[in-house]
């Protein structure tokens, strides 16, 4: 194999909150063993078999059909697993993470396709195709990654991984320069900034897993005239009769926000009063309301009705910098007046009745935001806690160094590991950048 | 005039990376020429009279595991010894030499004469041959041509030097060396990037004008420790000396700072910044009000001291003033002034991992030309540098170790890969995989290597097997006792060590915990003596025991090395260009076309590298091999 990797990998393959069968994947050489564990028989290749899946604990996490397919006879060219269950998004995760608990490690996005593509399962027109996934995917995930965790996760793990390297400074210098006058931490002092450091990142893992820090996702307001179809257009997006849908223009005077997943994008849709002039105080304050939101939206969809585009050059330039597309709605009813549009916008005709144009539109959407890959964004956070847990099961051990008197080389190692594992998501630190700290924070040599 | 000798290697320059290299080469076996400008000064330590050290002591013992000079000449030289981060575990401790320099220059130049198939010839190098972009010989001063397939430059400093003291500054090598510089000019003309440091030395003082009384005394250690493992006998042993700087010193040194060629602009070199000058620490660091002096002896049969701390350019005037504030050197008279040293060296991202020049095959550069400061850094070049010129002479392979490995690895992992934007210095901190690379195992981990390169004499490896076979009988024997709480054996056990047992296990296991001491644990066994009489068995049982403690965090790193492995084989296609890959962030794009690393491992040593953006090159260059 010539893979950046050996080790075996996992993420859901089906994009989460999409309802139906959800598909968790794993690949590599330890598919088989994981299949054999958490569906409590070995799965015989190319053979669909229904199973229940179990985690470490002998819990059923959930039941459906495991795939197994064996190397090199498979998508990846590797022993490749499919778990296929029927659980919500949580059920998946659960099943998911006994996955990375019986040995697998989190994919990185576009790993599948990178791993296939490395075993010549793919060919040179496909393997462009790859290339260029990957590439994109991987500036997307991280704009995912912080879309999927609220811009205080990144902070915080910047923070982390900067107190993570002060501290090394001094656990370093200490080693190397043991004849040096320096003013350093006492062994106490060291045990207390790794015990601060331990607390920190267990409560950061902690509302990571909560999903307190789970961003809502991308915020999309949706605005325009009065009764073009806004609500109706939330409605069809979210799958549920959130908003109420009348043929009397001014019907929505509130913001209405609903979470949702498109296509593995998790987006909060903000639905908005038409706007138009009112001498109503309350449809006059909702007009206001929906004009902020525009303002603060990640992405705004004017919608306009197909049949009178009048307004959609005057609303995209209020939007002024943010991400915009018009959605011409009603498209059952009439053409389509492209002469309306102002000439750099084009817009996406959809029915918000019928149904029609709404897979083109999320496909706008999901192009607009840079968001290419179903594997990413939920999968971001997934690796983020994982490299966290990792640098939390460190710096336990370092605890444990500190306290049974072991020698500072090997609270050292484990702090090495930590910041290691912090590194993966915030980039490598070397050790010329450590040895650089040193010499800043201290007087040292002769 | 031809020389009628024909030779396998030339080594050009007789300091601690020519003299290893010379005797690497001719332990390989290959006919080997070491000129230097004179036999007087092969082996000289024109910098601090100390090896070893944090770090640096690692290197030595490689070097002696691979049957080098440097171990046993610190061992014939040394005149106070002692172990570093002795408190600290195995893998940190490090011992350090404090040597005379006579005692160091003879033992080296014995080695040196004594090595069959290797020839001293005292004449300045000024020119290099080269036919059809390899190298065949050099010229001489005296017009005398020696011709060879390979060529090992270890010149040192001698390329654009420039002494400063104060606002005076006037060529020159260092310690008064003649200038090579017919070789300097032509090297010029070759295809190599030069780039400029500085390094300094503290004024020396005559110890006959300075009161030793009100000083702190640092004796050697008891027992006193050895830098190879085949100890040479140690000369009579001294202790060092610790005085202070003051707050009169510092002001003297303020006042002095307008004719200080460091902060007027007259040096451009860029100065160590884990050596920085007396000056530099003053006003780096204004709030320290005293900062450490160590007083060392420069030989038994001088009086003349190395106080090293009080590196300095500063003018002379100042210099005596600041060295008479000084606790203890009141009196003290200056033997020779300090200095500042710019020079010119060779980027040694222009060089394989073998040390040899990628533009002139045949052409290896060991040792301070290629940016690192120290002796031991130099004599590990040296030896790697040699030993590869020899094997390319004979048709084989090159030979580096790894960054897991040893040290010497990491050194020139480091240099080929990241340059030198000072002068580089070993540290423990550069290696990643640290606790591997210990003093107490170098042997362990390289001899049976150098004795497959064929560095490596019958003797040492005759005693190397012994103690191996030794640490396996102690290791299976401590497997072989088991324990069981319930039992007597158990409950003696807990008794004599006041840790308890919850299962079945064996001696050997106890071992990992940290308060069980392999000295009590072979008591607790009885071990014949047989076995406790035979060599090494000490050495030993530190070995196994340090092994064992450390057995759970080797494993994990097995894992990351393997990785690198696997990435080091990954070769990046030299026609990426990585301004045009999207997945890259700006900043990894410029660095990237900046280092233009050659495999995936390098990438990934690249500051802020991350997985991601790894997997995204190795694909965009096997869509450009796959195309190609
Ligand atoms: N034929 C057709 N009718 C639609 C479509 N979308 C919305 N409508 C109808 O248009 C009317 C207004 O729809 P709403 O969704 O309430 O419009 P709105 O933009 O939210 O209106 P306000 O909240 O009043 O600003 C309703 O009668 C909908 O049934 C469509 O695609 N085709
Ligand atoms: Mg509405």
């Amino acid at each position: 194999m010539s893979g950046l990797d050996v080790d075996t990998i996992a993420a859901v393959a089906t994009p989460p909150g999409m309802g139906g069968v959800s598909i968790v994947r794993i690949s590599g050489p330890a598919a088989a063993g994981i299949g054999r564990l958490l569906c409590g028989a070995p799965l015989k290749p190319r053979l669909a078999a229904y199973r229940s899946f179990r985690d470490g604990g002998g819990d059923v996490l959930d039941e459906g059909v495991a795939l197994f397919f064996r190397a090199p006879r498979s998508f990846t060219g590797e022993d490749v697993l499919e778990l296929q269950g029927h659980g919500g998004p949580v059920v998946v995760q659960r099943v998911l993470e006994a996955c990375l608990d019986a040995g697998a490690r989190m994919a990185r996005p576009g790993e599948f396709s990178e791993r296939a593509f490395l075993n010549g399962k793919l060919d040179l027109a496909q393997a462009e195709a790859v290339a260029d996934l990957i590439g994109a995917a991987s500036v997307s995930a991280t704009r995912a990654a912080l879309r999927s965790l609220t811009g205080s996760f990144s902070r915080r793990v910047d923070d982390l991984a900067g107190d993570m390297l002060g501290l090394r400074v001094f656990v370093e210098a200490v080693i190397d320069f043991p004849e040096e006058e320096l003013d350093l931490l006492g062994d106490g002092k060291v045990k207390e900034r790794i015990r601060q450091l331990h607390a920190e990142l267990a409560t950061l893992l902690a509302q990571c897993r909560d999903g307190a820090l789970l961003n809502q996702g991308i915020r999309v307001a949706i605005t325009g005239a009065p009764n073009v179809g806004k609500s109706s257009l939330l409605n069809v997006l979210s799958g549920q009769d959130a908003a109420i849908v009348t043929d009397v223009p001014g019907t929505t005077r509130d913001l209405l926000k609903v979470d949702l997943v498109l296509e593995g994008l998790p987006v909060t849709l903000v639905d908005t009063a038409g706007l138009r002039d009112t001498e109503d105080p309350v449809e006059g304050e909702g007009v206001r309301r929906a004009r902020a939101e525009a303002g603060r939206a990640d992405l705004v969809l004017v919608v306009c009705d197909v049949r009178n585009m009048r307004h959609a050059s005057f609303e995209t330039e209020a939007a002024g910098q943010i991400p915009t597309i018009v959605v011409a709605n009603k498209a059952d009813l009439g053409d389509f007046e492209t002469g309306r549009i102002h000439e750099s916008e084009t817009a996406v005709c959809v029915s918000a009745k019928t149904g029609a144009g709404i897979g083109a539109l999320i496909e706008r959407v999901k192009a607009v935001v840079g968001f290419h890959d179903q594997e990413e964004g939920f999968t971001a956070r997934t690796r983020h806690v994982q490299a966290l847990r990792e640098a939390l099961s460190a710096l336990d051990h370092a605890l444990v160094l500190g306290s049974d008197g072991s020698p500072s080389e090997l609270i050292a190692e484990e702090l090495r590991v930590a910041h290691d594992a912090l590194g993966s998501i915030t980039g490598t630190v070397t050790t010329d950048d450590l040895l650089g700290e040193i010499f800043s924070t201290f007087c040292v040599g002769k | 005039m031809r020389h009628p000798q024909h030779y396998d290697v030339i080594v050009i320059g007789g300091g601690h990376a020519g003299t290893e290299a010379a005797h690497a080469s001719a332990r390989f076996g290959a006919r080997t020429l070491l000129l230097t400008q004179s036999v007087e000064t092969l082996g000289q330590m024109s910098c601090n009279p100390a090896i070893g050290g944090i770090g640096k002591s690692h290197l030595v013992r490689e070097i002696d595991a691979l049957g080098g000079v440097m171990g046993k000449a610190a061992d014939r030289a040394g005149i106070q010894f002692r172990v570093l981060n002795a408190a600290k575990g195995a893998a940190v401790r490090a011992t350090r030499a404090q040597v005379d320099r006579v005692l160091y220059r003879n033992a080296v130049r014995a080695f040196i004469e004594a090595k069959s198939g290797l020839d001293v010839f005292q004449q300045s190098a000024v020119d290099l041959i080269v036919k059809g972009g390899c190298v065949a010989g050099v010229k001489t001063q005296a017009g005398i041509d020696f011709s060879a397939p390979a060529v090992v430059l270890a010149t040192g400093t001698f390329l654009g030097g420039r002494i400063h003291i104060g606002m005076d500054n006037q060529p020159g090598g260092r310690a008064g060396d003649a200038q090579s510089n017919a070789l300097a000019e032509r090297l010029r003309a070759l295809p190599f990037s030069v780039g400029r440091l500085k390094t300094g030395t503290p004024p020396r003082i005559d110890g006959n004008t300075v009161d030793f009384s009100v000083m702190d005394v640092q004796p050697g250690d008891d027992p006193l420790p050895s830098m190879s493992f085949l100890p040479e006998p140690h000369p009579r042993q001294v202790p060092c000396h610790i005085t202070h700087t003051n707050e009169r010193t510092h002001a003297i040194i303020e006042s002095g700072l307008d004719r200080s060629p460091l902060y007027s602009g007259a040096i451009e070199g860029t100065g160590p910044r884990y050596c920085p000058s007396i000056e530099d620490k003053v006003v780096r660091f204004a709030e320290r009000t005293e900062h450490q002096v160590f007083v060392e002896p420069e030989g038994l049969e001088t009086s003349e001291l190395y106080p090293n701390g009080i590196s300095t350019s500063l003018p002379f005037d100042v210099q005596v003033e600041l060295v008479r504030s000084i606790r203890g050197f009141e009196r003290a008279h200056i033997t020779r002034p300090g200095y500042a040293i710019e020079y010119d060296f060779f980027d040694p991202r222009d060089l394989h991992h073998s040390l040899e020049t990628r533009t002139v095959g045949g052409l290896f550069f060991a040792g301070q030309i290629n940016g690192t400061t120290g002796y031991e850094e130099a004599a590990a070049q040296g030896l790697l540098a040699g030993l590869n010129a020899a094997r390319l002479v004979g048709g084989s392979e090159p030979w580096c170790p790894g960054r897991a490995e040893a040290y010497l690895g990491v050194l020139v992992d480091d240099l080929v890969n990241l340059g030198a934007n000072e002068p580089y210095r070993m540290f423990t901190s550069r290696a990643e995989f640290r606790l591997r690379l210990r003093e107490d195992n170098a042997d362990a981990r390289l001899t049976a290597k150098g004795r497959e390169l064929g560095l490596v004499n019958d003797a040492r490896w005759t005693r190397f097997d012994a103690k191996r076979l030794l640490i396996e009988e102690i290791r299976a024997r401590l497997a072989g006792v088991r324990l069981h709480p319930d039992h007597v054996g158990g409950r003696r056990f807990e008794q004599v060590f006041g840790e308890k047992l919850s299962r079945d296990t064996t001696l050997l296991e106890t071992l990992k915990r940290p308060a069980v001491e392999i000295g009590r644990l072979v008591e607790f066994a009885g071990f014949p003596f047989t076995v406790t009489e035979r060599d090494d068995y000490g050495a030993a049982l530190a070995q196994l025991e340090t092994d064992v403690k450390y057995e759970g965090y080797i494993k994990r790193q097995d894992e990351e090395i393997a990785r690198i492995r696997r990435h080091e084989n990954m070769v990046l296609s030299s026609e990426l260009d990585y301004r045009c890959i999207d997945g890259l962030s700006s900043e990894l794009r410029l660095k990237l076309t900046e280092t233009q690393p050659k495999t995936l491992a390098r990438a990934a040593r690249i500051p802020g590298m991350t997985p991601a953006a790894l997997s995204v090159l190795l694909v965009y260059s096997r869509k450009l091999d796959a195309s190609g």
